[in-house]
């Protein structure tokens, strides 16, 4: 008997739903994005606003990237339906607090598929997650350097008027590239 | 066009039995590569596509919640698979009937991979 399944796709069941769950996680990272955009927007922060209209592009491109992986190899990808995107924030500084949330939740979900490969021996899936673990790097550090600004400067006076510039200075040059 | 074909003669055929339990069977035809389903009184092709859709469609019904209405109208489930010729119109009874026949189709089917590779690829 032919192993129809395995000639039509490369990837198991399991790991094709996990990928059409990252799908959809983000897309939902580029949606909160966009609302963070908005709320900075409306209240000054243009530095900012800029830096999430870019982070919202960027996941747009990880959820493509998913997306045409999943059909690469003969599987079926979802176009994901997009529910509970937060837009009332309390202040500045839960912006960049939900900014952090949202990446480490990202890179732990990353995690979860690539364990689930090397379970079923699915180091092709591996291979292709590896640009994402290195793309996570530079997300947390970014969100995480950002939040620093809150400490170091300090939202008193025209401190959240600085923190802003810096927002748009944050840039992730390692040399543990 | 529906495809149905009634008491097909397997061996003429040459359908491999995958798994059969007491409410039908399921076959796979390698030239065609593709699934007859035995179920509700009838044969239905189905391939590659389909038969995952089939298969979320089936494993997405609720058998518990429908257990549980106590609503007096039918227990009538109707599986439409979109692009596909079939629909099946099933009771509750008949749904967990056809749950399981997929369910331990996909069981061989891994099966069958594992031994691909196992005895061919590896
Ligand atoms: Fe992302
Ligand atoms: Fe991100």
């Amino acid at each position: 008997m032919k192993d129809i399944m395995r000639v039509k796709c490369l990837l198991s069941s399991d790991v094709e739903a996990l990928l059409n769950q990252q799908i959809k996680k983000e897309a939902h990272s580029s949606s909160i994005y966009l609302a963070m955009a908005s709320w900075c927007n409306q209240n000054g922060f243009d530095f900012s606003s800029d830096y999430f209209f870019k982070q919202a592009e960027e996941e747009r491109q990880h959820q493509l990237k998913f997306f045409k992986y999943v059909l690469d190899m003969g599987g079926t990808a979802i176009s994901p339906e997009i529910t509970a995107v937060k837009t009332e924030f309390n202040s500045f500084r839960e912006i960049f607090e939900d900014a952090l949330d949202q990446e480490i939740s990202v890179t732990q979900s990353i995690k979860n598929i690539a364990a689930r490969c090397y379970k079923e021996q699915d180091f092709v899936t591996v291979e292709f997650l590896n640009w994402f673990f290195k793309e996570q790097r530079e997300e947390e550090y970014k969100a995480r350097r950002a939040l620093e600004l809150f400490e170091l400067i300090g939202e008193e006076g025209t401190g959240s008027w600085e923190i802003d510039k810096n927002v748009g200075k944050i840039k992730y040059s390692s040399e543990a590239e | 066009m529906a495809i149905t074909i009634t008491a097909p003669n397997t061996t003429t055929l040459n359908w491999t039995k995958v798994f059969g339990n007491y409410a039908g069977t399921i076959y796979q035809s390698d030239s065609e590569s593709c699934w007859y389903v035995e179920f509700a009184g009838k044969t239905a092709r189905f391939d590659y596509r389909n038969i995952l859709k089939l298969k979320k469609a089936v494993y997405n019904i609720d058998i518990e919640a429908l257990l549980l209405n106590s609503e007096k109208a039918a227990d009538l489930e109707i599986l439409f698979i979109c692009a596909c010729d079939h629909c099946y119109v099933l009771s509750l009874l008949e749904i967990i009937a056809l749950k399981d026949l997929l369910q331990g189709t996909f069981v061989m089917l891994e099966l069958n991979h594992i031994i691909h590779d196992r005895l061919v690829r590896i």
